[in-house]
């Protein structure tokens, strides 16, 4: 066990609050878990030395930070600075029908629901999701009501300052026939250490439009998840935008806990320098006709590494799934690396599964021909890249977000350029 | 149609019957003791001793591989015994006629062509019976083109340079767990090695038969295809029926050199086990190729025997322009597990690998393929193509698909592909509508399916290997 992880689990022996038998739960599975190495499948392409050796500690002073303004999108705000949930920040009014509140200020009928479906969508095998369990500072829970459609996207924006270590947790529920959209973002000034988990819970007939933004680069560890429950006839819709940092790790599961249900995850990562991402992304088809789609593409320069592993597993029930999985990946430099692995686990004969990955670079000829149109090679390769992404932003239901990530993305490939 | 795949899948292994053939065999138990006595059997020379010593010495401080998804109970590797000679090769054989007749028998109820068939399909054999080599066929005719074929046993003696220079030199002693074991207790196996510039003028062959009670036995193959050679190499196994596991760990090595091109066809049909899963052999296998500059390394495997596999017949592309390929059908039923695959590691420049999977799960099996792509930063403009496709016939069976994928160079292009499916009712209707029995009809689709893989067989095996699809899919239909 490495010291971090003593560390961790001494801190979290000290908090005694409203999820003790949770934290309790994780602190037991976590004596036993064995510090992952090369050898720990789930962790065989990503070295976990920066956290063993993150100067990050938790600040309990209370600092001003606020979340950079998305232009046009008129967002529901939901803050946590260095892990703290910032009551100050929170949207004044909320729409009826939605509630956003501290899982410790729940009456208690709420709070022992809140409690009952507390990491329990979230699988027990991500060692720092059990970090998280143990160590969660402030744990938000939003609610809405059963047929309500919530046309205002709700923003969780976790910040860090300097040097800072935060664990944010939220826990989301769509009653039956609900709709939301959910943006999850971190934003981190460096040096900084933080684990964001969120579970969802996507009850019969609802809707869920899911974001998640994980921008933050240089010397930042983030560890995240989300994770989803889906009912009958349940929807949802998932868009992951990474950047690399020193190590960047983010662990979605989708789980077809009812029939018919409808996923979609689109993710991109662009990575630079020496930065790392990693995305495991599984899937589990546990009852029958449920439909997936991913769409994983990731574009890789300089010394950086890039992860993916794509799991779906469909159970023996789960008959007439479809499921489909691409993969593609770009390699702009001699010193990147992709590692990638789209894995099937099916155990039902009547369904139609397919993967499929690729890694490459740009095509020879699409460079050629720009540069004959008098575009410079340059020039051509970023606009070729951009082609690449620009294809799963345009997927992207919200316009405003669109908007606001495609400049974004092309200043990162026109910087990835320069060198 | 459910009772009619039962009662197809309800077939006897063909292969399960004992040969009453007098044999000498050590009692079961492994030390140092034993691998000297092994060693000793086989009179070898003391550096061979000394270097399955040292193997044995690896594997004790080694720890059994968990990574595959296998299920079975651990093995007692003090249960088994690790040698088996049938007595009457004591005096070894000079030439067929001085064989024992049973033995001879034995080849034939399984159907290899030892000797006349032998001069019509002109292969060279050499059939390993538990653990020694009984006879090689064909031998002088080889000898004139300068090819060595031979019991690994023998070559030990008769090349020592030859094999203490390749010899482990492409799966090290202590590559894994079961490599090592079989470096430390391998008996016999065979030894090719081709000259420069030589066309082998047949096709080689190995049959292994574990016929032993509490045997394990652990081959050892060795292929060396000098500059500009060319070789076609074809393996086939079975097994009596019994109700205990047996172990099978063998390690085959082929070296390509400069522009040379070995193909190597295996055909495994060890006994699977019954319906309940009860016996069955358990098949630990190593198979790598290193290929040098413009060398081509061709696998082609036909996998329906065995209770466990656990198999990866890799090709290391060292030089430039060579060329990997793996060529698969592995067909699971009853309670078989099988996990397969292989490992194309890309080093030289302009490197291509192609590999095509094919997995055929029914009845309670499970089949997976598991496969590891690298391109190293200096597998410039390198190419890989990979397809691997399932087909469930069946609601209790499992295929599943681990590919690793790993790039390190940007001019190297990879693809890989995996699709799922099932015989379809629209497939069966239309066969049937035409008159085609159900069995029929899905053995006509299964073969469609595997295709592309059988026609990378030579043509003996690739007639075997339809047959023995069709046997395992009797009544399979779903």
């Amino acid at each position: 066990m490495s010291e971090w992880l003593e560390s961790a689990i001494a801190r979290a022996q000290g908090i005694n609050d409203w999820l003790a038998p949770k934290r309790a739960h994780a602190l037991e599975l976590l004596a036993n878990t064995k510090w992952p190495t090369r050898k720990t499948e789930a962790w065989r392409y990503t070295p976990l030395r920066p956290v063993e050796r993150t100067q990050a500690k938790v600040i309990s002073d209370k600092i001003e930070l606020s979340p950079v303004a998305i232009a046009d999108l008129s967002a529901i705000e939901l803050v946590f600075v260095n892990g703290q949930f910032d009551q100050a920040q929170l949207t004044k009014t909320l729409p009826e029908g939605l509630s956003i509140s501290l899982g410790g200020d729940l009456g208690s009928a709420q709070q022992a629901n809140a409690l009952s479906v507390f990491s329990t969508i979230k699988p027990e095998r991500h060692i720092f999701g059990l970090v998280n369990d143990a160590l969660a500072q402030d744990v938000v829970v939003i609610t809405v009501a059963e047929g309500v459609e919530i046309t205002q996207p709700i923003r969780i924006s976790s910040l860090l300052s300097q040097g800072a270590e935060s664990h944010t947790r939220v826990q989301v529920a769509l009653a039956a026939g609900s709709r939301l959209t959910v943006i999850e973002d971190v934003q981190a000034q460096g040096e900084s250490f933080n684990t964001a988990f969120v579970e969802y819970n996507v009850a019969a007939n609802a809707r869920l439009e899911h974001y998640r933004f994980a921008l933050q680069t240089g010397s930042n560890v983030a560890i995240g998840g989300s994770h989803f429950n889906l009912h009958d006839h349940a929807k949802m819709n998932s868009t992951i935008v990474g950047f690399g940092s020193d190590l960047s790790r983010l662990d979605t599961d989708i789980i077809h806990a009812g029939e018919f249900a409808d996923a979609k995850l689109n993710a991109m990562y662009l990575l630079d320098g020496k930065e790392l991402f990693d995305l495991h992304a599984t899937v589990e088809h546990a009852m029958p006709n449920g439909k997936t789609e991913e769409n994983v593409r990731c574009i890789v320069a300089d010394r950086a590494r890039a992860i993916f592993n794509g799991r779906i597993h469909i159970h023996r029930d789960a008959q007439k799934t479809l499921a489909e999985l691409n993969n593609r990946n770009l390699l702009l430099s001699d010193k990147a690396e992709i590692n990638t692995k789209p894995e099937l686990e099916i155990y039902a004969d009547d369904v139609k599964c397919a993967h499929g990955a690729t890694v490459a670079q740009i095509d020879k000829q699409a460079l050629y021909y720009l540069q004959t149109r008098g575009v410079s090679r340059s020039k051509a390769q970023v606009m070729l890249n951009f082609g690449f992404i620009n294809e799963l932003i345009d997927l992207m239901p919200n316009a405003a977000l669109a908007e606001w990530i495609r400049p974004i993305i092309r200043e990162r490939f026109a910087q990835m350029e320069v060198k | 149609m459910t009772e009619q795949i039962d009662k197809a899948l309800a077939r006897e292994y063909e292969a399960g019957f004992v040969s009453d053939v007098e044999s000498e065999t050590f009692e079961p138990g492994l030390d140092e003791n034993v691998i000297r006595r092994i060693s000793e059997m086989k009179g070898e020379p003391e550096w061979m001793l000394e270097w399955r010593l040292s193997a044995f010495r690896e594997w004790l401080e080694m720890e059994e591989p968990e990574w595959a998804l296998v299920d079975y109970p651990k093995i007692d590797f003090q249960s088994i015994s690790y040698y088996s000679a049938p007595k009457s090769m004591k005096d070894k054989p000079k030439s067929l006629d001085e064989v024992d007749p049973e033995l001879l028998r034995t080849y034939e109820k399984l159907g290899i062509p030892l000797i006349e068939q032998q001069m019509l399909a002109g292969i060279a054999v050499d059939a390993v019976f538990d653990s020694v080599s009984v006879v090689t066929t064909f031998r002088e005719k080889l000898e004139e083109a300068g090819v060595i074929f031979c019991p690994i046993s023998e070559a030990v003696h008769k090349y020592p340079d030859l094999v203490k220079k390749y010899i482990g030199s492409v799966v090290p002693k202590k590559d894994n767990y079961y490599a090592a074991l079989n470096c430390a207790v391998f008996t016999d196996g065979s030894f090719v090695y081709i000259p420069k510039g030589i066309r082998c003028p047949m096709e080689l062959s190995t049959y292994f038969r574990i016929n032993e009670q509490n045997t394990g036995q652990f081959e050892r193959t060795l292929i060396i295809a000098d500059e500009g050679s060319h070789v076609s190499y074809l393996e086939g196994c079975t097994a009596p029926q019994r109700d205990e596991n047996q172990l099978h760990a063998a390690v085959v090595e082929l070296v390509a050199m400069d522009n040379a091109e070995i193909k190597y066809s295996t055909v495994q049909n060890w006994y699977p086990g019954d319906e309940n899963g009860k016996g069955g052999i358990y098949n630990f296998v190593t198979k790598r190729g290193i290929c040098h500059t413009n060398a081509k390394i061709s696998w082609t495997q036909v996998e329906t025997g065995s209770s466990v596999t656990w198999k990866y017949p890799s090709c290391i592309l060292k030089g430039d322009n060579s060329v990997g390929e793996f060529y698969s059908v592995a067909l699971t039923r009853g309670r078989q597990q099988a996990d397969t695959g292989t490992k194309m590691i890309h080093i030289g420049k302009n490197t291509k690998s192609t590999i095509i999977s094919k997995g055929i799960s029914a009845g309670r099996s499970n089949n997976s393929y598991r496969g590891l792509v690298r391109m190293n930063p200096g597998a410039e403009g390198a190419r890989n193509f990979t397809q691997c496709d399932s087909l469930l016939i069946g609601d209790q069976c499992g295929a599943h698909t681990f590919p690793y994928v790993e790039s390190r160079n940007p001019s190297a292009i990879i693809e890989h592909e995996a699709t799922t499916s099932k015989v379809s009712d629209e497939q069966m209707f239309l066969c049937r509508q035409r008159g085609l029995d159900p069995e029929k009809a899905v053995s006509m689709i299964v073969n469609g399916f595997c295709k592309e893989v059988f026609k990378e067989l030579p043509m003996e095996f690739a007639v075997e290997a339809g047959k023995l699809l069709e046997i395992s899919l009797e009544g399979s239909v779903g």
